[in-house]
């Protein structure tokens, strides 16, 4: 393999791995608000990175072009859209977990 | 703040108040409108939608077109620009894109793509093929079949689109009920 591809395949597993953060972050934190912020982070960063790695294992033509464009909108709806749920769960009136005997009522 | 101010008012139809922040909680969206689960407008979700929206609409288009020689067609590329309608109901919400768009306007949608494909099927048999025989067309124009073929998907995603649209709004019309039905 040539030291590209190499580099091609550090991509994927660190995306791959951000992909596993997210995945037990959802499964492992309390409650929606920090759910959101697994998944919002940690998989965007994990797709854009299996998505880069795709776009560098590709001829340079149309389907680079068509990966950085899936690219730039991952990178600008995928946090939107964990905005909008947060935002939607703070409009229903849900209680952002604490640790409890701290003070955990200050907005 | 003034600007958060500005864009709530001039993207908002003054849905949200006047003096709506962003990020209000749900007890000072009661105060300021008596209607209750009143949606205040998130100016990142607004200027997202925005700049999103055109592209996504594009990108409709282009599964549709592409459904003849490859993956894609009317199907998805209709779920894809109905989704348009349903994103920009949750940037700016929903009783305003209710307002915005005429529910006639939808049905019209359905009833056209409905049209456009028992038309361009029925007129491959005036013309004396079977049902959706695009070769018929050929001796009227050139590549008739492609022609053909990217009507039928157009007509298609209108369909899918707009029943989309309608069963979506349908569906918030009956949770905006069940929210004022709980207060009452």
């Amino acid at each position: 393999m040539t030291p590209f591809e190499w580099v091609i395949v550090g991509i994927a597993v660190v995306g791959a791995f951000f992909g596993a953060v997210a995945a037990i972050g959802i499964v492992r934190l309390p409650d929606v608000y920090t759910r959101a912020h697994a998944a919002s982070k940690s998989d965007t960063l994990a797709t854009v990175l299996a998505v880069g790695a795709a776009a560098l294992t590709l001829d340079s033509g149309l389907s680079t072009v068509k990966s950085v464009f899936l690219i730039v909108f991952l990178f600008v709806t995928n946090p939107t859209a964990a905005h909008a749920i947060a935002r939607a769960a703070r409009d229903q009136g849900i209680e952002p977990w604490t640790t409890g005997t701290e003070e955990g009522d200050d907005r | 703040m003034s600007a958060d101010d500005v864009a709530d008012d001039v993207d908002g139809d003054g849905a949200g108040g006047g003096g709506a922040e962003p990020g209000n909680g749900p007890t000072e969206a009661d105060e300021f409108d008596d209607r209750p689960g009143l949606y205040v407008e998130s100016t990142v979700i607004m200027t997202t939608v925005r700049v999103v929206a055109p592209f996504v609409l594009t990108f409709a288009l282009f599964i549709m077109f592409h459904g003849a020689d490859s993956p894609g067609g009317g199907f998805q590329g209709g779920v894809i620009a109905g989704s348009v309608v349903m994103m920009l109901a949750f940037a700016y919400g929903i009783e305003s894109t209710r307002r915005w768009i005429d529910v006639r306007a939808v049905v019209a949608l359905a009833a056209g793509g409905v049209l456009a494909f028992v038309g361009i099927g029925v007129g491959a048999i005036v013309l004396g093929g079977q049902f959706l025989q695009y070769t018929e067309y050929e001796r009227l124009l050139d590549h008739a079949s492609k022609y053909g073929i990217e009507l039928v998907e157009l007509g298609i995603g209108a369909i899918v689109a707009s029943v989309a649209i309608g069963l979506f709004f349908l569906l918030a019309a009956g949770f905006t009920h069940a929210v004022e039905g709980e207060t009452a």
